[in-house]
């Protein structure tokens, strides 16, 4: 088995055993407005709808880059996008609770090395560019979402 | 020598041009700094705790640089190329010609046998090591990234060797210093202090140290950099860095006032990365004074431009 065979295939599992295992994320959508009015970056990536489209061109994109491809081709696709969706909500300021997996268990598999984030962030920049979030609203998210390389980079 | 040493660098940098495909993932935009004038990456003037090239952990990449500076009496050429191992250690070489051409006014002082159209070069070996933090990645702390380095200089004065001699510097000297870079990146700002240890005078075009009433032994500057990305492609910002000012006692003991006299550099800067492999940086400069004795006292400004190609 090649490398990349191998590591997709234990993504594979992985994804499907967290899948199983974790709880369903509850996207609490609070009735109250103003939840969201305190959150101008959530507000700024375009609430939920804009989430959502962003995570649409996001996994698209990933897919389509060969870097990123192998990572996320044998994944459940439609169940990432709905977690990240939820998970940048909440980093946003939205009214969102993230309940999946924590996101050292859910690469802790996988080899991961500084390049490859890179490149998801990358991606993940073509996507904000594409959907038409503002560049400071761009490096305010990527602020939030960039201590999480200590728990998703595996190859130091 | 020029040339071939040109050629050379020239051939070096389209091999390397191979190792795009494996080197082309790893940073982002802009956020390897641009070459300096002394080849370690950083703003134009200052060396920053970020490794140059594309390269993250795992790869090598390798930068090439040309940069030219002109102000009223003087100009700069600068070439140089650079390579980033797995995003700790950074390797540098530069070569500096500066046209010195006002120095023929200093045979009018004394018979110092200076030649018209005189040009000072100067080779600058630099290595540059992180040694903590990430300058991106870190962004939940106040942490920043966290370098030291050295740069060691070779100056080639020419026929100015004899005013040298005269001033008592000597043509070779070391850098050392440390450097902190921080990118708080939910402001777009970068931030970057580095403390250096150095003789050199003017960088090094005039020599290392001082004799006579001068300061020989080696002092520490701060260098400061300050930058606001404005978009993804354009950063804007400014330097200033300190100098030692080693020889404005050599001439005022010699009775010329502040002819020797030398200050702090400054530049206000706009960088444009169009994709990860090129960029360009056009900047103000605020040289200060340069050996004003000759020049009037005049403070040296004007343009500083630089474009760098990145795998």
């Amino acid at each position: 088995m090649t490398k990349t065979t191998l590591t997709s295939t234990v993504l594979a599992i992985a994804m499907a055993t967290s899948t199983w295992m974790a709880l369903p994320a509850q996207a609490q959508t609070n009735p109250m407005a103003s939840a969201a009015a305190s959150a101008p970056l959530y507000q700024a990536l375009g609430e939920k709808a804009g989430l959502t489209a962003l995570m649409d061109d996001f996994m698209a994109r990933l897919l389509a880059d060969p870097r990123t491809a192998p990572f996320f081709k044998p994944a459940n696709q439609q169940h990432i996008k709905e977690m990240l969706v939820v998970q940048f909500c909440m980093v946003s300021g939205g009214p969102c609770t993230y309940k999946g997996v924590d996101m050292k268990t859910a690469h802790a598999s996988m080899d991961i090395t500084k390049g490859d984030f890179n490149a998801l962030v990358e991606v993940l920049q073509q996507s904000m560019d594409a959907t038409g979030i503002p560049f400071t609203a761009q490096n305010a998210l990527l602020a939030k979402l960039a201590p999480m390389h200590r728990d998703v980079i595996t190859v130091k | 020598m020029k040339n071939s040493l040109r050629t050379a660098l020239v051939a070096t940098a389209a091999s390397l041009c191979c190792l795009a495909a494996q080197a082309d993932t790893g940073k982002l935009l802009l956020t390897g700094g641009v070459s300096t004038v002394d080849g370690a990456a950083g703003g134009g003037l200052t060396p920053w705790a970020v490794i140059g090239s594309n390269a993250t952990e795992g790869e090598i990449g390798a930068t090439a640089h040309v940069s030219r500076a002109k102000t009223q009496d003087y100009s700069l050429t600068a070439f140089g190329a650079a390579v980033g191992y797995k995003d700790r250690l950074e390797i540098s070489l530069a070569r500096q010609d500066f046209d010195a051409s006002p120095a023929i006014a200093l045979n009018g002082i004394a018979p110092f046998g200076v030649s018209p159209g005189q040009h000072i070069k100067m080779d600058v070996l630099g290595l540059k090591l992180k040694v903590a933090g990430d300058a991106i990645l870190d962004s939940d702390t106040w942490m920043p990234q966290i370098a030291v380095g050295l740069e060691y200089k070779s100056t080639d004065p020419g026929s100015l060797q004899s005013v040298l001699n005269f001033l008592g510097t000597k043509t070779t000297g070391t850098d050392f210093y440390v450097s902190a870079t921080k990118l708080f990146l939910a402001q777009s700002v970068l931030v970057n202090g580095t403390l250096r240890y150095t003789n050199a005078n003017q960088n090094g075009l005039l020599g290392f140290g001082a004799g006579a009433t001068g300061r020989d032994k080696p002092s520490l500057v701060p260098e400061v950099s300050v930058a606001y990305l404005l978009s993804k492609h354009v950063a804007i910002g400014a330097e200033y860095r300190a100098k030692p000012n080693n020889l404005e006692d050599v001439g005022r003991g010699a009775g010329l006032g502040d002819a020797l006299a030398e200050d702090a550099w400054k530049d206000l800067f706009i960088a444009w990365a169009p994709n990860k492999n090129a960029s360009v940086t056009l900047a103000y400069v605020d040289l200060g004074r340069i050996v004003p004795g000759i020049t009037g006292g005049r403070t040296q400004t004007g343009y500083y431009l630089s474009a760098q190609l990145a795998f």
